[in-house]
């Protein structure tokens, strides 16, 4: 039933839906520095996509399509050229605590401990200790770090440290969870732990996601939607991955998968190949 | 195999050989006449000269005096650049206005020697402790900003962004992201500040200075008293050494996590 809802939902002419989308982008376009001048950069074109709510959808094509100012955008870092970006059908003003981030570049905050880093957000809004701190601990340990509360980051592995923040974004109790390509540095094994537990936690808290990721079996893996960006960044190609969550390893050799990933690495290469060939003019 | 086994030694070993072998050969070339008393005295000579400055000091004033002055005089400008310097230079880095509002005159700033200014301190202060103090200020409020300035200018921007998203006011952003982000630039900048400074001093000390190491070694020169004007060169040495030892102390104290990153 919620299956059939998504399916509709996600073709471009459903606009009557009977759940209204968590994100939209509605005809977005984003372009860095001013048009006409020799260093502008056209990074969205025309995206037009809608995420319902506790959806995870994650986001593939080739580099510089456009996904982390997508992200950006949603997050309310950047503000779009044209178009709307919507969170629950209001236009995104800048950033909120009903989006939270998890980064791929360092983000954690090297001078405070791990639990500090973690409650740093509703410290600073004035809340008590005794409010969060258990909350904290708590999320510390179902991330598989109760031990590591009192470590500096840079005491923690690569993986562990894609955890405390996985933690410190969910401690605010956000509706979204935005993650640019979160696991993109981790090795095999840690990732798919990582993807195993971003699933666990998902059936917790049940947050919308948007997973941006250059694994085509991760974007698999993770997501009830796969959508795949072409250059510049609007949808070019789009499955849903009509699989039960939460998943485990064994999804990653059913029939299924195996064929949803090796129809979205074709698109994927497709959208490289194509952008490539747009660049030979210009260089 | 011996062989390998001596070059293996602590790295420290090798630091202590480096300085046993120019005592070594200091000893010989002075012990064996090879260069005159006068141009650069035995280690015995200066040992013995050390002895005498210790017990009768140097123009009326103990040996301890002359240092201490010099760094009362260094310390304070140091001091006082630092801590106008340092705050106006997280503010600079942090705000683009005022960045580019004080960018054209820092540039132009930065590349004079600070020694050049030594005629205008005298003038606009006289010959007393002020405008010794005002000069070292003024070295130290160059490098203390100018670094101040880029580590806040260079705050990564995913940290401002995670802030932001975290809910941080811009107030908060500032005291709890941009400054700890900032201390390690801002280590780098007070020690070039304090290495200065201490040049600065012995310069600005030659002119009309009663006292200090600065005076000593001048002083000392033209009376051609030049045992004493290499225990003021190694003075000035040793306490630089030990200044930025306690600059590199505070920095492994307060920028922990630096060491590893
Ligand atoms: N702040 C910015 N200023 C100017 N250009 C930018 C900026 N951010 C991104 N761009 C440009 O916009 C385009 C899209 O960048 P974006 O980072 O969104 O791509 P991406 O799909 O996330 O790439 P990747 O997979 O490599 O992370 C690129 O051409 C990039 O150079
Ligand atoms: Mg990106």
């Amino acid at each position: 039933m919620q299956q059939a809802l998504k399916q509709i939902d996600s073709t471009p002419a459903a606009k009557a839906a009977p759940v209204p989308p968590r994100i939209e982008f509605r005809a977005v376009s984003k372009r860095y520095g001013s048009a006409g001048k020799a260093d502008s950069v056209l990074a969205i074109d025309g995206l037009q996509l809608s995420i319902a709510p506790g959806e995870i959808v994650s986001v593939l094509g080739p580099t510089g399509c456009g996904k982390s100012s997508a992200l950006n955008l949603i997050a309310g870092f950047e503000t779009p050229s044209s178009g709307a970006v919507l969170v629950d059908s209001r236009p995104v003003t800048g950033p909120g605590l009903d989006r939270a981030v998890v980064f791929q570049q360092p983000a954690l905050f090297p001078w405070l401990r791990v639990i500090d880093n973690v409650t740093l957000g509703l410290k600073c809004r004035g809340a008590k200790p005794a409010d969060y701190l258990d909350r904290a601990h708590q999320l510390l340990a179902r991330v598989g770090l109760a031990h590591a509360a009192r470590r500096y980051p840079y005491q923690l592995s690569g993986g562990m440290r894609q955890r405390v923040q996985i933690a410190r974004a969910l401690l605010g109790q956000p509706d979204i969870l935005l993650m640019d390509e979160p696991f993109g540095a981790l090795d095999y094994q840690t990732r798919l732990a990582m993807q195993e537990l971003l699933l666990d936690l998902w059936s917790e808290f049940r947050p919308t996601v948007l997973f941006i990721t250059h694994d085509v079996g991760e974007a698999v893996f993770v997501a009830d939607r796969v959508v795949v960006l072409g250059r510049p960044g609007r949808v070019k190609h789009e499955v849903t991955v009509p699989a039960p969550k939460p998943r485990d390893r064994s999804f990653l050799t059913k029939p299924l998968f195996v064929e949803l990933q090796a129809q979205l690495l074709d698109a994927v290469q497709r959208e490289a190949r194509l952008g490539l060939v747009s660049q030979v003019p210009n260089a | 195999m011996s062989r390998a086994s001596a070059l293996r030694l602590p790295t420290w070993a090798w630091s202590l050989l480096g300085l046993a072998t120019v005592a070594a050969a200091w000893t010989l070339v002075t012990n064996l006449g090879w260069v005159t008393e006068t141009y650069l005295p035995s280690p015995q000579r200066l040992g013995g000269e050390l002895l005498t400055l210790l017990e009768r000091g140097y123009r009326g004033a103990p040996l301890h005096e002359h240092i201490g002055i010099s760094l009362w005089r260094t310390l304070s400008g140091f001091a006082v650049g630092a801590l106008l310097g340092v705050p106006l230079g997280l503010f600079t880095g942090h705000n683009r206005t005022a960045g580019a509002l004080v960018a054209p005159l820092v540039a132009f700033l930065r590349p004079i020697p600070p020694i050049a200014f030594i005629p205008m301190a005298v003038l606009y202060f006289g010959l007393g402790e002020t405008g010794k103090v005002v000069l070292i200020a003024f070295t130290a409020f160059n490098y203390a900003q100018l670094n101040a300035h880029a580590g806040a200018a260079g705050v990564p921007e995913s940290y401002l962004r995670a802030a932001r998203s975290m809910g941080l006011s811009e107030r908060q952003i500032f005291w709890r992201v941009i400054v700890p982000a900032a201390v390690p630039q801002i280590f780098t900048g007070l020690k070039v500040a304090m290495a200065l400074s201490w040049a600065v001093v012995v310069a600005a000390e030659l002119v009309g200075a009663q006292r200090g190491i600065g005076f000593m070694i001048s002083d000392a020169a033209q009376l051609f008293r030049i045992p004493v004007v290499f225990i003021g060169i190694a003075c000035i040495g040793v306490i630089g050494l030990l200044l930025n030892a306690a600059l590199n102390a505070l920095q492994r104290y307060l920028v922990h996590w630096e060491r590893h990153a």
